[in-house]
């Protein structure tokens, strides 16, 4: 039982010092990170903060300058075979043939897998159905919306059961029900064992599926840990919105004393504060507040999420 | 090698699948061929003679017999009919019998033959050989009534005659034009000339125009995602250069079969068009392999190919015979993969050259399909990192 936890919880990639320059530009620099089987991990990072170089670098499309990749214990090289067989790639693009059938696609990629035969043909329906293309396999993919493509990107990915699936922003553009539906999809193979390198730069999907997140920005890894870690690494303090009419003044007075309470900033129509703890002192505020003379109409707690911690760690938004 | 001819039966399917490539790629090749062979076509070699006239007078049906024999193609029309054709070059002689004539003629007596030639220059030849069918119809007439006369039947005569002409063998006249270019397509049948120069002219601009495909391949992600399938690299690259190579010789073949099924082409030893075929197309192939690795837009791409499918086209001799440029065009027109084609099949089609005769033709092919395909590879794999 304790040899199967621990093949099961192997390391399927591990990235060491990647370095990508172009001319005099570091696009990447000193990127390192494992993953082990079963688990999502997260490059978490704005448009243009390196993450697409990196899975380039990790899939062998292009050289890394400095560093090395090993996947599933072999060592990653644009002129690597072996590597190449442990993961499935789902490109940001929607890298299928327009013109050909999503059942042609499948056939085609997986042929390129090695995998032929009765198993490409039971693996190819197996994918269409789990894809939810079962009934749309034998039309041009051209025909297809922007949904059902992303999904027939990801199966190309998967029809090989790859031990690593590398999946880079694979909702952008999609259509909220279709994005759902991947992310539920990316979950499932998660619990299945399958590791997952997910990019992408939405900040509630690297905490709905990560285990993991990095936290990319110009070409460098700025944070790496759970959600939690990462969270703590701004000092874990919640904010309190207040909002209400009568004495302002005096609640804010009053707040002020509260033990717990790090900053109140009072406004025309409320009261801001920067607490420890927000959902504990939620009631003593509030009766605090009531007791100065404020009559509330809303209260909000504002828990911190990865963009805090992006914008504590590197001065922006993540959207910038 | 399976992915390699995976990758290369993709690029093919796609090919066939485009419906827009039914009309530019099939239909309109032939009918260009069958358009410019109409109405431009050389006419085998072979002198046309038009006769007017009542064609079931003895003189009429001695002459058409007789210009048969000498090897003239004749065909029989109204007057009006043979001089439109001859104004318009698609005989080279015309004869007109007047009644009276082919009246005087069958009684013996001096009859008058009306010819007349076409403007081209290979009319006054064929004329010639009208006045030498003439006189041989003539001098049988001469001894048949020499015959009838010192009291022979009129059968008789022509088994005496007949008998003769048995056992005294006429001497053949060839007739040698002195104009070099006409001499070159002596031979040639009205669509051969056609069918080569559309053949390399389509099979060229087809694959460069076909480079769009790459583009939007490499644009959606779909050459970066085969890349990074456990295949090496040079498969990728060469699958897409066999598949590139595949519709060249797809479009190739159709156009060859085509034309030989439909217009009677004559393409020469089978073998060897072949292989001219297949070393044509491997440079077209690299060819589009550059265009497509070059450009990010797939747009241009079509433009560029369009472009520089018919220039290349234009200055190979695929428009115009590179038999009529002046000398400085002939050296220029050296450097397009057409030219090195054209006068390979040339070779092969109209002097019935052997393989030898072409080595050096289809070296230099296969050096310009090297070459490029080197640099097509290059540039595709550097391509892939600007799409990155």
């Amino acid at each position: 039982m304790t040899t199967g936890l621990q093949i099961q919880r192997a390391e399927v990639l591990g990235a060491e010092g990647l370095v990508k320059k172009y001319g005099n530009r570091t696009v990447v620099e000193d990127v390192s990170f494992q993953i082990r089987s079963g688990e999502t991990y997260g490059l978490l990072g704005p448009n243009g903060a390196g993450k697409t170089t990196i899975i380039s670098m990790v899939a062998g499309l292009i050289p890394a300058d400095a560093g090395s990749i090993r996947i599933a214990g072999e060592v990653m090289a644009p002129s690597s075979i072996r590597a190449r067989r442990h993961f499935g790639l789902v490109p940001q693009e929607l890298a299928i043939y327009p013109d050909l059938t999503a059942k042609e696609n499948l056939r085609f990629f997986g042929k390129l897998q090695g995998m032929g035969g009765q198993e490409l043909k039971l693996r190819t329906a197996e994918v269409l159905e789990l894809i939810g293309l079962a009934d749309r396999a034998g039309e041009q993919t051209k025909k297809f919306s922007g949904g059902m493509k992303r999904r027939l990107n990801i199966g190309i990915g998967l029809l090989h059961r790859p031990t690593l699936l590398i999946l880079d922003e694979p909702t952008v553009g999609v259509d909220p029900q279709s994005r759902n539906s991947i992310l539920e999809s990316v979950e499932v193979l998660a619990t299945e064992g399958m590791a997952v390198l997910y990019t992408t730069h939405y900040m509630e999907e690297a905490e709905r599926l990560c285990n993991r997140i990095a936290i990319i920005d110009v070409g460098r890894i700025q944070a790496e840990g759970t959600r939690n870690e990462l969270v703590e690494l701004t000092g874990g303090v919640d904010r309190i919105d207040l909002r209400g009419s009568g004495d302002v003044a005096s609640a804010s007075a009053a707040l002020r004393l509260l033990p717990g309470v790090q900053k109140v900033d009072a406004g025309s129509s409320g009261i801001i504060l920067t607490v420890h703890n927000g959902p504990g002192l939620l009631a003593p505020i509030v009766e605090r507040a009531g007791s100065a003379g404020m009559a509330l109409t809303a209260v909000e707690i504002v828990r911190p999420d990865l963009e805090s911690v992006f914008l504590h760690l590197t001065g922006k938004a993540l959207r910038d | 090698m399976k992915s390699l001819a995976g990758i290369a039966l993709v690029e093919v399917r796609r090919f066939l699948r485009d419906r827009s490539n039914i009309f530019f790629v099939f239909i309109f090749p032939l009918l260009l061929i069958l358009l410019l062979g109409s109405q431009f076509g050389a006419n085998s070699g072979q002198a046309r003679v038009g006769l007017a006239g009542d064609g079931g007078s003895g003189l009429a049906k001695a002459l058409v017999q007789q210009l048969q024999a000498d090897g003239l193609e004749v065909a029989t029309a109204g007057e009006a009919t043979v001089r439109d054709q001859l104004s318009r070059g698609r005989i080279d002689v015309g004869i007109f019998l007047a009644d009276a004539d082919a009246a005087d003629f069958s009684a013996g007596r001096p009859a008058r033959i009306e010819a007349v030639a076409a403007s081209q220059s290979s009319a006054q030849a064929v004329l010639q050989e009208v006045r030498g069918s003439v006189q041989a119809v003539s001098t049988e007439q001469r001894q048949r009534k020499l015959l009838e006369g010192a009291g022979i039947g009129a059968a008789e005569a022509d088994a005496v005659l007949e008998q003769a002409s048995e056992s005294v063998k006429r001497p053949t006249m060839e007739l040698v034009d002195t104009n070099d270019v006409t001499q070159e397509f002596r031979g040639l049948g009205k669509f051969d000339l056609g069918a080569v120069q559309q053949l390399l002219l389509f099979v060229f601009l087809s694959s460069l125009t076909g480079a769009a495909t790459l583009i939007k391949a490499r644009r959606l992600g779909v050459i970066a995602r085969v890349m990074a399938a456990p295949v090496a690299s040079w498969q990728a690259v060469g699958g897409q250069a066999l598949g590139r190579f595949g519709i060249a010789a797809v479009q190739g073949v159709y156009i060859m079969a085509g034309t030989a099924l439909l217009f009677g082409v004559e393409w020469g030893n089978p073998v060897l068009a072949g292989v001219i075929l297949a070393v044509f197309c491997a440079v077209s192939a690299a060819a589009a392999m550059v265009i497509g690795s070059v450009l990010d837009n797939d747009a241009a791409a079509s433009g560029v190919g369009v472009g520089l499918g018919l220039v290349l086209a234009g200055l190979g001799g695929s428009m115009v015979p590179p038999e009529f440029f002046s000398g400085a065009l002939q050296q220029v027109s050296l450097l397009t993969p057409h030219r090195w084609a054209y006068d390979a099949f040339a070779e092969v089609q109209r002097h019935g050259g052997t393989l030898t005769d072409i080595l050096p033709q289809l070296g230099v092919l296969a050096a310009m399909a090297a070459a490029l395909l080197v640099l097509g590879s290059f540039l595709l794999r550097r391509s892939l990192g600007r799409a990155l």
